[in-house]
């Protein structure tokens, strides 16, 4: 089913009445996603683009317990009571947009959700797609066609790149995930490429990271265990080095944060680095090559 | 977000951390030297570490002398950082030079706590080298430092029995401050010993979450404000700054006019590695105005370093056919003669490239060096181009 979202999976849209909200709700259900509601409090009983509006999560998910996605446009003072409050009402997987969100509230509603069992993506994430299924947030979907490639990154215009370049290839994506921009995000890299690793519908992961954190590093060990390759792409090579955190930073993260220490732990783990956009396809043919996903990636083309 | 030293002494103070009496200078105070007791020392005011090294952490035994070294201070640059304070406090003699700090560990996803019995000196070479001597205490989020735990630190640092008590408040009210400001890190190296057996912070590091400065009046009120903590920038810096831009000056010759940070990042690279030089970082945000795009454009064809420009524009949130109404008015008001080579794709493209077609077609002379590709040709190959235009520029052609 691709990973984390499809045609049948029912979702929700906290904050559904803000004006970016509103509007990507609208886009959203033009694309095919199956909105069953939305929430705001103070708001219940109106509607948004067709979408019922209920007070709190609770409420929006007694009326349809099959929803099992959030999407979170709540400011960020509110955002990780959005979180809580998704995460106790039962949502499974809750895709936070706001960005800015406070760390130590980041920490917390991450740390919640752990325990839970549920899947946070972001914040200031872009959103994530499944081409031709699909959308949760705010990635415009003409750059996305429907394939077998699964694709992870950081930053939203990148993943909109990444798309460019496999489909200029005639190559498609199973799912594109963007992890958010925030410092402290809810899934990482290696959450993503195990239920890319796990999806019968993907034969091959791109990762897009950057300078600065240290969610890639996590990352590589991972990516030695896996059957599908991964094609890493990593930018920020020629970005003058960022700042750190005092002494104490380095302590505990060593060198971890350059674009060169990113790329070689990767490496070291079996990804295939990309110098390029386009060296991206040329790596994942090489890669698929004599495999049986080479000839359905390539049938998945349109 | 940090802190300067004298803000972050401050916040120590009023939260029951020890710091000595300093008293903060600048050109419109030097009188104050005048109250203190000598011999002191004089600390430049600036973010960056290895002020030491650098001669911005000096001695002084009378305020002549003080006077002197403040002036040849303020107004140098450490760095980036142009000096505008010094900060002046007594000189000691430390018996005793700890390490403690509290930091979000980004690999563990909680808080921690780091300290050392061999603050002082270069606490990162103790680490990779000597790592039994660094000791780490894990949190559990949303926790409160228990007592003991404040005791086992402090116990860990060898105070004597007697000095037990004085470590366990300094430890437990600088993991306080660290949840209930919101702060990244706090940083204290050295904490001292002095002769008189008192414990003193003599450095203090603070860097704040600057997006749950909302929530602390408490900083308000001591006049620190959300603040963009950049160095000494250049004039297109300040000039971009002023027009909301994120930019950046490199040393090349070829403009960038991005969409994102990502792709910003992402395209300085790609420069590089076909053997051009970029000549800025910039990133437009999410749904630029056509007033803005102008602007940016505006900073690259000013700059007489920058012989040809990169383009891209990928409309997501942000629309192809804003970005093209943009370039063309742009083109058509400054009649620049620059070359500019760009890829525009994405939402509302074919509204974007009528625009751009019509205007060529109605100014033949000024479209004649503005070439915009499409979604077929790939990023790199307009990058290329770029590159091969510029050099042919730099060997004197046209």
């Amino acid at each position: 089913m691709a990973i984390l979202i499809d045609q049948q999976t029912k979702t929700i849209v906290q904050g559904i009445t803000g004006k970016n909200a509103s509007l990507h709700t609208k886009f959203m259900r033009e694309y095919g996603t199956c909105i069953v509601g939305g929430v705001t409090p103070g708001k219940g009983g109106q509607e948004v683009e067709g979408v019922p509006v209920y007070d709190t999560v609770q409420a929006c998910m007694k009326e349809h317990q099959d929803a099992t996605v959030s999407s979170v446009w709540v400011p960020p003072r509110f955002a990780m009571d959005a979180v809580l409050e998704a995460i106790d009402a039962g949502v499974r997987t809750i895709v936070v947009i706001t960005e800015r969100i406070p760390i130590h509230d980041m920490l917390y509603a991450r740390s919640v959700a752990k325990q839970a069992g549920v899947t946070v993506i972001g914040g200031n994430t872009p959103g994530l797609i499944s081409p031709g299924k699909a959308l949760v947030g705010m990635l415009p979907k003409i750059t996305f066609k429907p394939g077998r490639i699964g694709t992870v990154a950081r930053s939203g215009a990148i993943t909109y790149y990444l798309a460019n370049s496999l489909n200029l290839a005639g190559f498609g994506e199973s799912t594109s995930v963007g992890l958010g921009g925030d410092p402290i995000l809810g899934a990482n890299f290696e959450d993503i490429l195990q239920l890319f690793e796990q999806d019968p519908e993907t034969d091959a992961v791109v990762m897009a990271g950057e300078i600065g954190g240290v969610y890639e590093e996590l990352a590589a060990p991972y990516i030695s265990k896996m059957t599908k390759p991964v094609i890493a792409y990593i930018t920020g090579k020629a970005a003058p080095i960022g700042k750190r955190l005092g002494h104490a930073g380095a302590i505990v993260e060593g060198t971890m944060g350059t674009a060169q220490n990113k790329i070689e732990m990767l490496s070291k783990h079996g990804a295939h680095i990309a110098e390029t956009l386009s060296e991206i396809p040329i790596l994942i043919n090489k890669a698929l090559e004599g495999r049986i996903g080479h000839k359905k990636a390539l049938d998945g083309r349109r | 977000m940090r802190l300067y030293e004298y803000e972050a002494k401050k916040l120590f103070k009023r939260r029951g951390i020890p710091v000595l009496e300093n008293i903060v200078v600048d050109q419109d105070n030097l009188s104050d030297l005048g109250q203190i007791v000598f011999p002191v020392v004089i600390k430049a005011q600036v973010f960056l570490g290895g002020r030491g090294k650098a001669g911005y952490v000096q001695f002084a035994d009378s305020r002549e002398q003080a006077e002197s070294i403040t002036l040849d201070m303020l107004g140098k640059k450490h760095g980036q950082y142009r000096i505008k304070k010094v900060l002046v406090e007594p000189k000691i003699r430390p018996i005793k030079e700890l390490y403690l700090a509290a930091l979000i560990d980004r690999l563990e996803h909680r808080p921690l706590m780091i300290a050392s019995t061999y603050g002082g000196i270069d606490i990162e070479e103790i680490a990779r080298k000597q790592a039994e001597h660094i000791f780490k205490y894990y949190f559990k989020i949303g926790e409160k430092m228990p007592a003991f735990k404040a005791r086992n630190i402090a116990n860990d640092l060898s105070f004597s029995s007697a000095a037990l008590n004085m470590g366990t408040r300094v430890v437990q009210k600088l993991y306080d401050m660290f949840i209930e400001l919101d702060c990244k890190l706090i940083e204290i190296n050295p904490l001292i010993i002095d002769d008189a057996g008192k414990m003193i912070a003599l450095d203090a590091k603070v860097d704040l979450d600057e997006d749950a400065m909302y929530r602390h009046p408490e900083l308000h009120e001591m006049g620190i404000e959300p603040r963009h903590e950049v160095g000494e920038l250049t004039d297109r810096e300040r000039q971009a700054k002023e027009q909301g831009i994120p930019y950046v000056d490199l040393d090349g010759d070829i403009g960038v006019f991005p969409g994102g940070a990502g792709f910003g990042i992402a395209a300085i690279d790609l420069i590089t590695h076909y053997g051009g030089r970029p000549a800025n970082f910039m990133d437009s945000g999410g749904a630029p105005t056509q007033a803005k795009l102008r602007a940016m454009l505006g900073l690259l064809i000013d700059n007489p370093k920058i012989k040809a420009i990169f383009g891209a524009r990928f409309g997501g949130i942000s629309r192809c056919d804003d970005w093209a109404k943009a370039l063309v008015q742009y083109v058509l008001e400054n009649k620049p003669k620059k070359p500019m080579i760009m890829r525009m794709t994405g939402n509302m493209e074919p509204e974007g490239r009528r625009i751009l077609e019509q205007a060529k077609k109605d100014h033949i002379k000024l479209f004649e060096k503005i070439k915009i590709y499409s979604v077929t040709t790939p990023i790199e190959e307009v990058i290329k181009e770029t590159i091969k235009v510029a050099q042919i520029i730099n060997d004197g052609g046209q």
